[in-house]
């Protein structure tokens, strides 16, 4: 896993992949919706032009038209290019629900460009949203700094989508990180097994991570964790020596980056090698993601990590085959 | 090099402040917004070397300003060696010396000396000096060619034994006429003496700079632009100081002659810190009488009149006495006793006296007796007239022609300074009129009235008239007149028209026959004629020509010192066996022909011994004199004085000190004199201004703002 966090940690550098939509040109979109459908949309067409070949549009959402299923959730598209007829398994046999929880706390304000965390987070948040809502699930949005601050319950309805776009685009004020209160609270509120997405930056002490992190596994939840750091915090690669003032704490420290930065990228991949370990011991699907990396790619990773988790649950309720001694 | 102002050196000390600032500074300005510090720590500051070099040219740029800042206050100078004659520039001064009587304060004088004597011995070898005292009058005690003409070894000790024999008089000051003495002085050497270049012009004045002190002779006078003023204040040891002042006698128509209780008027100064005081007289031998003491009480800065105490004998001469304050200069008022002057006024004319239509009778009501005048009215025809009442009377009135006979005898008595009204009854008396002048072409006729006429024009400022100068006395429009003479006065030369009528008509005009003076009345003031003797004009118009005969000269009892007494043939004075007796005994002929005496320098009381009789008068110091409060030095710039410097010496250190306190000044006043000529704090103040530029904009050219990420 340090390994990938290496990568991923070598891979946050300003780069466009050809096709992939260059963030800072979507985020000049000022609607949260529109700037949603057009990363789904343009993910949908690129996903045919993917450079990740091999990959396959039959992952397991689909399964074969057999006589009796509803025709509404044949994929017609799918026809059209395999003359074969597919029900879209999500369609029909997921109704899944999911929760986006993101973080809008004070650190996710900072951004080095020419947008916030918090605004990366939130067009994240609704791409996801309009994926999983077009998709027929139900997506409900909770914020929260060090307490729940909005709540949306999950719901497919008409003109729901819209209501969580704006909220996706209000504006955080945000104070301190605790993940602990409004994560337990979640937790508590939560009956029925669903989909938790967790958008935050984690910067949180590490050794409360994996208790808060708990509270939403107790209750069965799937859950996966989109961690969304600015190419900043990532390397650190400020040349001058300057009074640093903490966003949450107010607090100042004078730093010169040309001492601090190693120790720093240390201390940080440390934080972040453990974070990995920590949700893959809660069996949470991690994510790290630098906020200048493309939508698309992101949108991409959580279909993947769907494929890998549906297979698991077909492979657990395969019947066993008994030896016969 | 030395330093006028020492202290000014300890601002280097404060060049550590920036090097201090300089070394503990660590904080950057920069600041970025981070979202979390948890994976970051404090770093220690490192300079980097090009910054380091920068900023420490800065902080010498600095602590080279500061360290010229306090240079330049401390007013450095190059000190003369002694033997070095050639850099002094030569000086010319002139030392006024106060001697006036309030000079005379407990310990004031020596002060005075020992000053004087201070600046005499600073003066080089190069300098001219001039010695002047000064009270109300300025004398020349030593000239600048008498100082150049001495040897340079003994000027000092000639003028210091000169001082030795000066002293304080009893005269008030005259302050600004001494100023302008000194300052004609030496603008008058400095024209003879055009060779000799002199750097500096300077006043040295030793006073106690009393508010008292006369500066009316500055106001006229342009004080010369590059000529100082140096001040060398003298002050008493004691703040009290209370005068006496004579108050003129209310009751000058009381019928008895030294009834009167003379009113005094106390004094207290401003800062006094006595307000209680005790008045009485004293005995010939000085000694308190015992006659009663009257306690007065004066708060500070105020004044208080009261009577003087009861006197055994009020005829004689006395010395009123007061006691109480810190200086006594002032505390005896002389007091000569008020005379009686018996007048005989000569009336010449055919009116009787208890004829009310006639002019004798309202002269007869008009002069009574009082208790300064016993006037006795001598009524003659022209017919009875005879040599001897025309040569004993003090003022002649002649209401009727004179006739030719006697035309001689009123001519030698006009000739002789004295005074004669003549009233026209007629147009002919205008005969009379030209016999005396001798001017044969004067013509008269009778006015023609309509109704009555008035006065107009009337000179107030002429003596005989100044009496009625007052607006409430000077209202003459509501006598009116019947009847009047007409003259053309163009027809007298040397006729000077004292009142006119509205018909523009001399009414009362006057001429000078030799020393003496016919006052011509053109209408009579009995009732045919006018309603004058019946204004409330008609007395005091007699009493002023009475005063204008100057029958009352010499005849007051109270001068001040310094006064001209005027010695009248009005009163037999003149006689050449004329003596006058001073307070201190000595006698004074006075030579004949002599009109004033003017040996007034004593108080006390003076004596007038001729065969007609003894005449007394009391001298004292003048009023202004006792005011010694000291007076600002505001007032002489006020007046134009420029370049005045001011040092105080307290006449309570008149002790073996003075003598060393008087070196260090005059070296310290020295050592300004040569700081003032080399001004080296301009050419430090000029440098600093350089290097101020040089670091404004090295400054402004290090902190251009670097290129920096940002960090938000």
């Amino acid at each position: 896993m340090t390994d990938k966090a290496a990568q991923s940690s070598s891979k946050v550098t300003t780069n466009r992949a050809e096709g992939l939509i260059d963030p800072i040109s979507l985020m000049k979109i000022k609607s949260m919706e529109l700037r949603a459908k057009v990363i789904v949309e343009g993910f949908w067409k690129g996903i045919h032009r993917s450079p990740y070949h091999g990959f396959s549009v039959e992952f397991t959402e689909y399964r074969q038209y057999s006589l009796g299923d509803d025709p509404r959730y044949i994929d017609w598209r799918l026809y059209a290019r395999s003359d074969r007829y597919y029900i879209k398994k999500f369609e029909d046999e997921t109704n899944l629900r999911c929760h986006l929880l993101i973080d809008h706390s004070r650190s996710m304000g900072y951004g080095s460009g020419s947008y916030s965390k918090s605004q990366y987070a939130g067009t994240l948040a609704a791409t996801l949203a309009y994926f999983l809502y077009t998709q027929g699930d139900a997506v409900g949005l909770a914020t929260f700094d060090d307490q729940i601050r909005q709540y949306m319950f999950p719901r497919n309805r008409p003109g729901y989508l819209r209501r969580l776009m704006v909220a996706l685009e209000a504006a955080p004020e945000g104070n301190s990180t605790k993940l602990g209160p409004p994560l337990q609270h979640i937790g508590e509120m939560l009956t029925k097994k669903g989909l938790i997405i967790l958008i935050s930056d984690l910067l949180t002490s590490i050794d409360r991570l994996e208790p808060e992190l708990g509270y939403l596994c107790t209750g069965g939840h799937d859950l996966v964790v989109f961690h969304i750091l600015d190419p900043a915090e990532l390397n650190f690669d400020f040349e001058s020596p300057a009074l640093f003032q903490d966003m949450e704490t107010q607090r100042n420290m004078y730093v010169d980056p040309s001492d601090a930065q190693i120790s720093y990228r240390r201390m940080l991949q440390k934080h972040l090698a453990r974070t990995e370990t920590i949700c893959r011991n809660l069996g949470i699907d991690y994510h790290l993601f630098a906020t200048d990396r493309p939508f698309d790619l992101a949108l991409l990773d959580f279909l993947q990590d769907r494929m890998r988790h549906r297979k698991r649950i077909r492979h657990r309720s395969r019947p066993k085959t008994r030896r016969t001694i | 090099m030395s330093f006028l102002y020492p202290l000014f050196l300890a601002g280097i000390a404060a060049v550590s402040l920036p090097i201090i600032l300089h070394m503990i500074r660590r904080q950057t300005r920069k600041r970025v917004t981070f979202s979390s510090l948890m994976f970051l720590r404090t770093t220690v500051p490192r300079f980097k070397n090009r910054s380091r070099l920068e900023n420490v040219l800065l902080l010498i740029l600095r602590c080279i300003i500061l360290c010229l800042l306090a240079f330049a206050f401390s007013r450095p100078f190059f000190p003369r060696e002694n033997g070095d004659k050639q850099v002094a520039p030569a000086r010319r001064i002139v030392l006024l010396i106060d001697t006036s009587a309030s000079m005379r304060r407990t310990g004031m004088w020596a002060q005075a000396i020992s000053e004087a004597e201070s600046v005499l011995k600073d003066a080089k070898p190069t300098d001219r000096l001039c010695v002047k005292r000064f009270d109300q009058g300025t004398e020349t005690l030593i000239g600048f060619e008498q100082w150049e003409s001495m040897e340079s070894g003994r000027r000092t000790d000639v003028a210091v034994e000169q001082l030795s024999d000066l002293s304080p008089g009893w005269a008030s000051t005259d302050l600004g006429g001494a100023l302008v003495s000194a300052a004609e002085a030496i603008e008058e050497d400095e024209v003879n003496d055009e060779q000799q270049k002199f750097g500096t012009h300077q006043i040295v004045l030793i006073s106690d700079l009393q508010k008292g002190s006369s500066l009316e002779a500055l106001q006229a006078f342009e004080w010369p632009e590059a000529l100082e003023l140096d001040v060398k204040l003298i002050t008493a040891a004691g703040s009290t100081n209370a005068a006496l002042q004579l108050i003129a006698s209310r009751d000058h128509l009381a019928r008895t002659a030294g009834d009167e209780l003379p009113s005094v008027r106390i004094t207290n100064s401003p800062d006094a810190a006595v307000e209680r005081f005790s008045l009485s007289w004293a005995g010939e031998d000085s000694e308190e009488t015992s006659d009663r003491k009257t306690e007065v009480y004066v708060p500070a800065g105020h004044s208080v009149v009261v009577r003087a105490p009861q006197r055994t004998d009020s005829s004689t001469p006395g010395k009123l006495v007061l006691t109480g304050d810190d200086h006594d200069f002032d505390n005896a008022l002389y007091i000569a006793p008020s005379l009686t002057h018996k007048v005989n006024i000569l009336f010449m004319g055919s009116d009787k006296a208890d004829d009310s239509e006639g002019m004798l009778y309202y002269v007869q009501h008009a002069f009574r007796p009082t208790g300064m005048l016993d006037p006795g009215i001598i009524s003659r025809s022209v017919e009875n007239l005879t040599d001897e009442d025309v040569t004993t009377a003090h003022l002649i009135i002649a209401a009727d022609t004179i006739a030719p006979g006697q035309i001689d005898s009123v001519r030698r008595y006009l000739e002789a300074g004295r005074t004669v009204l003549f009233v026209m009854k007629s147009s002919d008396s205008i005969k009379t009129v030209a016999a005396l002048t001798g001017i044969e072409t004067i013509n008269s006729q009778e006015a023609e009235v309509d109704t009555y006429a008035m006065l107009n024009r009337i000179e107030y400022k002429h003596p005989l008239l100044a009496a009625f100068s007052e607006p409430r006395f000077g209202d003459f429009t509501k006598i009116h007149f019947w009847e009047y003479r007409k003259i053309n006065i163009d027809d007298l030369p040397g006729a000077e028209v004292l009142i006119w009528f509205d018909s523009n008509d001399p009414t009362l005009f006057e001429l000078h026959v030799a020393k003496g003076s016919l006052l011509v009345l053109t209408s009579g003031w009995h009732p045919s004629d006018s309603q004058l003797a019946l204004s409330s004009k008609f007395v005091p118009l007699l009493y002023s020509i009475l005063e204008y005969s100057g029958i009352f000269a010499n005849r007051q009892p109270q001068y001040f010192v310094g006064d001209n007494i005027p010695i009248s043939p009005s009163t037999g004075l003149e006689s050449p066996n004329l003596e006058i007796n001073k307070p201190d005994n000595t006698v004074v002929p006075v030579e004949v022909g002599e009109e004033s005496f003017t040996q007034t320098d004593l108080p006390g009381i003076y004596t007038i011994k001729s065969p007609a009789g003894d005449h007394i008068f009391a001298l004292n110091i003048p009023a202004k004199e006792c005011r010694t409060e000291v007076m600002p030095i505001e007032d002489l710039e006020m007046l134009g004085v420029s370049h005045v410097q001011h040092s105080g010496v307290s006449a309570e250190l008149a002790d073996s000190s003075i003598g060393s306190r008087s070196i260090q000044m005059s070296r310290l006043r020295s050592f300004t004199e040569l700081e003032s000529e080399q001004q080296i704090w301009r050419l430090i103040l000029i440098v600093l201004l350089a290097v101020s530029f040089i670091e404004i904009a090295l400054a402004g050219w290090l902190t251009r703002p670097p290129s920096n990420l940002q960090g938000e």
